[in-house]
């Protein structure tokens, strides 16, 4: 009975045509969900199916179509890579906006900076050196030191602010990294429960790992079941349903049971980490030695001067203190202009009014080896790097987007295709219905014209 | 490649912002008159305006310097000028007091002799000349280079002013330079006139003679330290020229690696602007369209 056949092949068209119509609205409401894959309805021919049984044979072949399940379009590979490049993105950024928070500390060149801070203090030098009976230009001087110390005292606790700062963001990304890989784990346990009904509960789980990848430069790899397992830096923090929880206090992530360091490289917590161990004290380091320069090198000159009494042997900065946070005036000058030793020995003590040891105070400006060009280095040093990671993040973003375009050219939604889907869905709906009233009017053709012949 | 409306989207807003960021940029630059805002923007040229700002501060420092060493020698110039001034009137009195000789009255004599110990009084004062509040021939002692005995209270060191780089200049000459050395058989100047103004009011023809011997000895030595005062001068003018040609070419230097070039900066705002404006019509143009908008 090819007629009765029919009714049901083309019932098969309109119920599978609805579900591709269906699938086809699910992506079309997705267009804009970030992580979303396109799904396909997989069509079969139901020819295509050897049925056995009583009704097999020539005759009772089975004509229609059937859906075989919905799939998602995704590349395994460029999804792996877009989720390794999110991470390089973020510490890329992470690194270049913490190189432009540390230049901020240094504002060169300018008038405000700590280079035109030196250069005010040598030039109080040379004042004292024209005008060593001066007490206004020795006061002025005291002054100079102190703006000259403070503003060092500034830098060195904004670095240390940086610093600091990197240390408490390491702890709540530790919190939001348990979070997330709490997610994770709960989600790979729904996918396995629900097999076959799962494309959106992975896309949710591959958004979240990629969010793990940008926080700590986590990779994931497919376990049995359709499950994921994710590593950092090849520890595990999620393996199938377990979630391993991490502790970001001291600004080291670990790993809560065993107090082992995970050492991300890459992602935010891989920024983080080389802020706290290696930027921040490398530059803290540098300006210190600035500061322990200053110390020395005036000290040096100072303690064989002479002052207005001809006392000679006094420190200009206290000796103890020749790290930036700390350097500060000796208690013998602080507060004493008349202290300052301006005078040279000539041999013994010079006259009251002698500038001599002052000009060549004065002249530790131009020293190669003295502090303003140990802080010209730094400067030079901070510009190159903060150039480099800038670029560096530039290049990165566009390694990322290229990665994530390449991914989107499988799995996004185009709907330009949805559309053409739709469309083609929907007139294979109306030439299925239209084929089901063919088939009815024959049937009723055959039902009211039957047995009426001659009469 | 299949493209995505997703990625069309991405891209469009990526490359508009990339190009609003360059204008601001320019804006930045054009704004703040500063090529670098910051030394990343360009380390070598920040490296080198660093340095420049340095030498200029030193160049100042030297400039302060050089117009304290030129008010130095101009006044020890103008007091030596008119100390020489002193000498020659003492000289003539010396030479009337020794043509009218012994015989002439003694309230004449006692009128030189009185004129003579005005004139050493005179002298005293121009050795105690100040520069600010430091004597000009005390050395690097404070207070006063001479007392009013005619004893020298200072020392004969030396101030110096950094006048160029690497280059440092004496700027004083000390008492004994200018006025004599105390002692020995003939003494400062302040001593001959003493003893000239004695000799005077005594009549003594003899040790008015000798003394007039050591009075040219005094000019001579006074000339001397005015002819260094003078050609130490004479270089402060040079090195002050020069030392303000370095300034004004230091400060072009400086503007040139930090000054922004506002003709150019002004263009390529206004091509950077009209990039944007392009990008902004595409992106219009663009992102609405799709399969949507034909069918029916």
């Amino acid at each position: 009975m090819p007629n009765i056949s029919s009714l049901y092949t083309s019932l098969s068209a309109l119920q599978t045509q609805r579900r591709v119509m269906d699938v086809t609205a699910h992506n079309v409401a997705n267009e804009a969900t970030p992580g979303y894959h396109r799904q396909r309805v997989e069509l079969q021919s139901l020819g295509a199916r050897p049925i056995a049984g009583v009704m097999a044979g020539a005759q009772n072949r089975p004509y229609g179509v059937t859906s075989t399940g919905v799939t998602r379009s995704v590349d395994v590979l460029l999804e792996a890579r877009m989720v390794r490049e999110e991470g390089n993105r973020s510490a890329a950024n992470k690194t270049s906006s913490t190189m432009a928070t540390i230049e901020g500390i240094f504002p060169e060149p300018s008038d405000v900076g700590l280079s035109s801070q030196l250069a005010d203090f040598w030039g109080a030098w040379s004042d004292v050196a024209t005008n060593p009976e001066s007490l206004s230009a020795r006061t002025a001087l005291l002054q100079k030191t102190t703006t000259l110390t403070e503003n060092l005292h500034r830098a060195s606790n904004d670095l240390t602010a940086v610093r600091n700062n990197a240390i408490e963001r390491t702890g709540s990304l530790a919190i939001e990294v348990n979070d997330i890989a709490g997610r994770v784990a709960d989600l790979n346990k729904m996918i396995v429960a629900n097999p076959g009904d799962d494309n959106d509960l992975i896309d949710s789980r591959d958004m979240l790992v990629t969010s793990l990848s940008k926080l700590t430069g986590a990779v994931a790899q497919p376990s049995p079941g359709g499950m994921v397992d994710v590593y950092v830096n090849g520890r595990s923090i999620v393996s199938g349903t377990i979630a391993h929880e991490i502790t970001g206090t001291g600004g080291s992530l670990r790993f809560t049971a065993d107090n082992l360091a995970l050492n991300p490289t890459s992602g935010e917590a891989g920024a983080l980490a080389a802020t706290i161990t290696d930027i921040v004290p490398r530059y803290t380091a540098a300006l210190d030695d600035v500061a322990s320069t200053i110390v020395t090198q005036v000290n040096a000159l100072h303690t064989t001067g002479y002052d207005q009494s001809s006392v000679t042997g006094r420190n200009f900065f206290d000796p103890a203190n020749t790290t930036a946070a700390s350097i500060s005036l000796s208690a013998d000058v602080l507060g004493q202009p008349a202290n300052i030793a301006a005078g040279a020995p000539a041999p013994g003590p010079p006259g009251a009014l002698d500038g001599e040891q002052a000009r060549l105070m004065a002249a530790l400006a131009e020293s190669s080896t003295g502090p303003d060009s140990k802080y010209h280095a730094l400067i030079s040093g901070l510009a190159v790097e903060t150039q480099a990671t800038s670029r560096r993040a530039d290049i990165q973003n566009q390694v990322a987007d290229a990665a994530q375009s390449e991914a989107d050219s499988i799995g996004a939604v185009s709907l330009d295709e949805e559309m053409a889907n739709l469309t083609s869905a929907q007139r294979a709906f109306e030439a299925a219905s239209r084929v089901l009233t063919a088939v009815d009017d024959m049937l009723a053709f055959l039902i009211e014209r039957t047995g009426v012949v001659g009469r | 490649m299949r493209v995505t409306n997703s990625m069309t989207t991405r891209s469009t807003l990526r490359d508009l912002n990339q190009s609003l960021s360059r204008l601001q940029t320019t804006q930045t630059k054009l704004t703040t008159g500063k090529e670098m805002p910051t030394a990343s923007s360009n380390p070598t040229k920040a490296g080198e305006a660093l340095r420049l700002r340095q030498q200029l501060n030193r160049a100042d420092q030297r400039s302060r310097a050089l117009d304290d060493a030129q008010g130095w020698l101009e006044t020890a110039d103008t007091a030596l000028t008119s100390g020489l001034e002193t000498l020659a009137r003492a000289k003539e009195i010396t030479v009337r007091a020794a043509n009218t000789g012994s015989t002439n009255d003694p309230v004449a004599r006692a009128a030189m002799g009185a004129e003579i110990r005005s004139m050493r009084a005179e002298l005293l004062a121009i050795a105690n000349t100040k520069y600010g509040s430091r004597s000009l021939f005390g050395g690097t002692v404070p207070g006063a280079a001479y007392d009013a005995a005619g004893t020298y209270l200072g020392n004969s060191a030396s101030v110096v002013r950094d006048v160029a780089p690497n280059t440092s200049l004496t700027v004083n000459v000390s008492g004994p330079q200018a006025f004599g050395t105390s002692g020995g058989a003939v003494g400062d100047m302040f001593q001959v006139l003493d003893r000239l103004a004695t000799a005077i009011e005594a009549g003594d023809s003899t040790a008015i003679a000798a003394e007039h011997a050591n009075l040219d000895g005094a000019v001579s030595t006074m000339s001397a330290a005015t002819v260094v005062i003078g050609s130490r001068g004479a270089a402060i003018e040079q090195m002050k020229a020069r030392g303000q040609d370095d300034l004004l070419a230091l400060k072009s230097r400086l503007n040139d690696v930090e000054g922004v070039d506002v003709v150019e900066g002004l263009i390529t705002a206004k091509t950077q602007e009209n990039a944007y404006n392009a990008a902004l019509q595409v992106a219009a143009k663009i992102i609405p369209q799709s399969l949507l908008d034909y069918l029916r």
